[in-house]
């Protein structure tokens, strides 16, 4: 592996410093279903996901965030239903607690935890 | 230092390997929530591909010592050499010390059994009363 020291990038017209692109690209994703059994679709950044009971998922991270002040998003469809326009209204879905080295995603319906098929996960922040 | 940063061995590690799927779950309860339902670790298949290839992932000590490093402070694992290639076994307890709270794995003296690496077949598939699981205390063989 060779490392490719740029300070700048320059499209032509603008320029911008190399940390205006690596500051703003996801730290982790993943893409997991919750039912029957939990199961990673595909990821980056992640060293597993812990399943602790109906609709909630700790993902750990394998490079730590620096601070527990990270952003990100977490969408669920929050229903076990797999067709691609089956999701659930009413559904919330949300972040519990937040460390450097985990988050962990909820998924609710209107009335109840739900382990739901589409669970969609990402952040962003400063690196360990 | 020739080895770079974790993360930039991990995004060249998930261009050049397939993912994993491991053959093991681990079970385990947590003794400071008694009332909650038995958490199932699931490994994750990029991650598992990593450590079997080897020369991706830190050492394990080095996660254990940033445990104690103050939010915002530099931390080791993210710099550290990587160690080599493990078994998928191997693989297994190395998450376990690394994603689960040493509560479970290294401090509980109790006489009930809190962890167990199981094959995945084991982990139930109907999961109507989920956050009613716990584990059996019949059953004392761990499958790995």
């Amino acid at each position: 592996m060779s490392t490719l020291e740029v300070s700048n990038l320059n499209d032509g017209t603008t320029t911008v410093a190399t940390t205006f692109v690596t500051n703003g690209s996801a730290k982790m994703w993943v893409n997991f279903t919750g039912i029957t059994t939990t199961a990673t679709r595909d990821s980056f950044n992640v060293s597993s996901l812990t399943d602790g009971g109906t609709g909630n998922t700790t993902v750990t991270l394998t490079n730590n965030m620096n601070n527990a002040n990270y952003s990100g998003y977490y969408f669920t469809n929050a229903s076990v239903g797999t067709a691609a326009a089956n999701f659930n209204n009413q559904h919330t879905g949300g972040f519990g607690s937040f460390t450097t080295s985990s988050c962990q995603a909820y998924a609710y319906t209107a009335s109840a935890a739900v382990d739901a098929y589409q669970n969609l996960c990402g952040l962003f922040g400063d690196l360990a | 230092m020739t080895h770079g940063h974790l993360w930039d061995r991990l995004a060249d590690a998930k261009a050049r390997l397939d993912p994993v799927q491991s053959k093991y779950r681990v079970l385990f309860e947590n003794p400071t929530e008694p009332e909650a339902p038995a958490s199932v670790l699931v490994p994750d298949p990029n991650w598992m591909a990593a450590a079997l290839a080897g020369d991706v992932l830190p050492p394990i000590d080095t996660y254990l010592r940033d445990q104690n490093v103050p939010d915002g402070q530099p931390k080791e694992h993210p710099y550290a050499e990587p160690v080599g290639a493990m078994t998928e076994e191997e693989a297994i307890e190395y998450l376990i010390k690394k994603d689960i709270s040493p509560q479970v794995w290294r401090d509980y003296q109790g006489n009930r059994t809190i962890i167990k690496i199981v094959p995945v077949e084991l982990i139930p598939s109907d999961r109507s009363f989920r956050n009613a699981w716990k584990i059996s205390q019949a059953e004392q063989e761990i499958a790995a």
